[in-house]
């Protein structure tokens, strides 16, 4: 029953006009977000830049740190993530007052004048050939100052921000960005061929620019078959058959993630075929089912957990809710943390994990247990999700929780009766 | 006039307070999520551009909902006055609501001391606001499909905020931010556009 049931489910999505419309979105997504994409060259000794890195010397993080107080006290605007959200904070008069005494107090540089002038000094030396700086401003702390007072000083300055600056303890030390070496970066590029096969490095860049857009998209296609039952008069109809609940719901639920999953899939051959050519060219061994694996491990929980939202949330209350609270949920999920997350390591909770990359497959390492308690965790909410809907759906069938209107309905005439 | 007045009050009690409750929810998060105290014009422009105006969704997109059943929309058609119109009441209402949500919430920002013009910032609101509105109302009108009418402005939002200007162009929405004000012209005659047309194709609808 579950399998004919399955296969009448996928092709009610294939008729959908939404599902088109989300595989045109997801394609014009990968168009212009990776469309362009280059496999990545061996770097040459020699070569201008080789990116950055975070350094864990407590010197370049003092230097580092006080640097980013000094241009954010000049600008008089503070970036901060109170609670993981970007918010921007402007200081009133006191509060400035204070700021200026903390930097005074570690760098020596007495207000606005003097570190206006530091900064044009720093950024005049620090300019290359063709105007652009090599490195942001890193300022020499006070003679004596200890690490252990400046991270007093830093708490308190993130104190008066609100917390969630780039002073407190959870973002100091990733102040600290400092140029790769022609050595790091050669080692980054190992990593890439050797550890990631190179296909794995491109797969987790795919599922970053991927997951944004399926951070929101099924929750439409589920809202859409959840509210159609209702537009073509089929809900009765469909209540008085014999066929379980869960058995309803769970086939519509699979239909719709399987038929998310083939287009994700599909256009996933287009940077494998793309490092599959630089593979063979450079005679390398390509790991050709990454794409395959990243898709599964990284996506298809996040389709998973939004297909449930909205499947949940329109059988309960039969309106387009979902669309407004999953949008809510993937502004909040976007606008998360701060840019470090972006570099990939620091998964946390987010729904849609980020890692904006193809390189840094140590910080991958290192975060792949929370990485993974992060899926499985979305992946079994989803599941318990779709248990309830059916739960919903029986209570429904069995002429409770009505809520449009019906229920009142049915609760006066009882009454009346 | 007596007519309208019932029109909107019933717009208010059956269709409406769900998305005014949303809306509001959005604006009482709006301090949790981003500054609004002491903000530049730059500061200001990114708050009310970026969150602010997606109320317009939430609130224009679902004009023609009541109609979604078939049976109500041949009843609706079956009346003395054009459905046209019914969908105009809706929708000046929807807008009023809008502005005044819009002009508190602008009110807020300047006694929270942030600098910046108000009513130049109120008129490209509620331009960018009537825009994504208008998208939603356009492509609800020609699906009949209210969760294609929420899709396709969010769809765009991610765009603007995904490739910048790049090809958005005169169309983009975020254009305060960067210090232009020509997009909200081009922003406003979309959105007239884009709701005469919804309008005028779900009106064909039988």
């Amino acid at each position: 029953m579950f399998g004919q049931l399955w296969i009448k489910e996928c092709k009610q999505t294939a008729k959908s006009l939404t599902y088109w419309l989300i595989i045109l979105v997801l394609i014009l997504d990968f168009a212009t977000q990776l469309g362009g994409m280059e496999i990545m060259q061996k770097p040459k000794e020699g070569q201008e830049d080789y990116g950055w890195h975070t350094s864990n010397d407590k010197d370049i993080i003092m230097e580092s740190t006080l640097g980013i107080l000094a241009e954010e006290y000049n600008r008089e605007s503070y970036t901060t993530y109170p609670i993981g959200f970007y918010k921007q904070v402007t200081l009133d008069e006191s509060e400035d007052q204070k700021i200026a005494e903390i930097l005074k107090e570690a760098t020596g540089l007495d207000g606005r004048a003097e570190i206006d002038q530091k900064i044009e000094e720093w950024y005049g030396s620090q300019q290359d050939d063709s105007g652009q700086m090599t490195a942001p401003l890193a300022l020499q702390p006070s003679k004596g100052l200890s690490y252990e007072r400046f991270e007093e000083l830093m708490d308190q300055a993130d104190s008066i921000l609100g917390g969630g600056s780039s002073y407190g303890a959870a973002y100091r030390k990733s102040n600290a960005q400092i140029p790769m070496t022609y050595e790091e970066a050669l080692e980054e590029y190992h990593a890439l061929l050797e550890k990631d096969k190179i296909t794995g490095g491109y797969a987790r860049l795919f599922s970053d620019y991927m997951v944004i857009f399926l951070g929101i998209l099924p929750v439409f296609l589920s809202v859409a078959r959840g509210l159609r039952d209702r537009r073509a008069g089929m809900q009765e109809l469909i209540y008085t058959r014999k066929c379980p609940s869960i058995v309803i719901v769970a086939s519509r639920y699979f239909a719709m993630l399987v038929m998310l999953i083939l287009p994700v899939l599909m256009i996933s051959l287009v940077p494998l075929s793309q490092c599959m050519a630089y593979g063979k060219a450079a005679a390398l061994s390509v790991d050709m089912l990454a794409f395959v694996k990243y898709t599964f491990g990284w996506l298809v929980p996040t389709i998973m957990a939004v297909l449930a939202v909205g499947m949940f949330l329109t059988e309960l209350t039969d309106t387009a809710l979902a669309v407004l609270l999953q949008g809510a949920w993937w502004f909040v999920g976007l606008f998360s943390g701060s840019q470090d997350i972006l570099h990939g390591g620091l998964y946390g909770w987010n729904l849609m994990p980020r890692h904006n990359t193809e390189l840094n497959w140590a910080g991958y390492h290192s975060g792949f247990s929370q990485l993974a308690a992060n899926r499985i965790l979305y992946a079994l909410s989803a599941i318990a999700l779709v248990a309830l809907t059916a739960f919903v759906y029986t209570m429904k069938r069995k002429g409770r929780l009505q809520i449009r209107g019906k229920i009142l309905a049915n609760r006066k005439s009882k009454s009346k009766a | 006039m007596e007519k309208y007045w019932q029109i909107e009050k019933a717009n208010l009690k059956h269709n409406v307070f769900l998305h005014i409750l949303v809306c509001l929810i959005l604006l009482a998060l709006s301090p949790f999520l981003m500054g609004v105290s002491n903000l530049g014009p730059q500061d200001t422009a990114k708050a009310l551009e970026m969150y602010v105006a997606l109320l317009g969704i939430v609130l224009l997109t679902p004009i023609f909902l009541p109609e979604q059943s078939k049976d109500i929309r041949d009843l609706v058609n079956a009346k003395y006055t054009k459905s046209a119109s019914v969908y105009l009441v809706r929708l000046i209402g929807n807008g009023l609501i809008l502005a005044v949500f819009l002009g508190c919430y602008i009110l807020l920002l300047k006694n929270s001391h942030c600098q910046f013009p108000a009513l130049r910032y109120f008129l490209g609101t509620y331009a960018e606001m009537l825009f994504f509105g208008s998208l939603g109302i356009f492509c609800y009108g020609l699906c009949d499909n209210l969760v294609i009418g929420y899709m396709m402005p969010l769809m765009y939002y991610i765009t603007a905020i995904g490739s910048g200007s790049k090809y958005l162009k005169i169309f983009y929405p975020f254009s305060m931010v960067t210090g232009s004000y020509k997009e909200k012209f081009v922003l406003s005659a979309a959105a007239v556009i884009l709701i005469a047309t919804g309008i005028a194709l779900r009106c064909r609808r039988k």
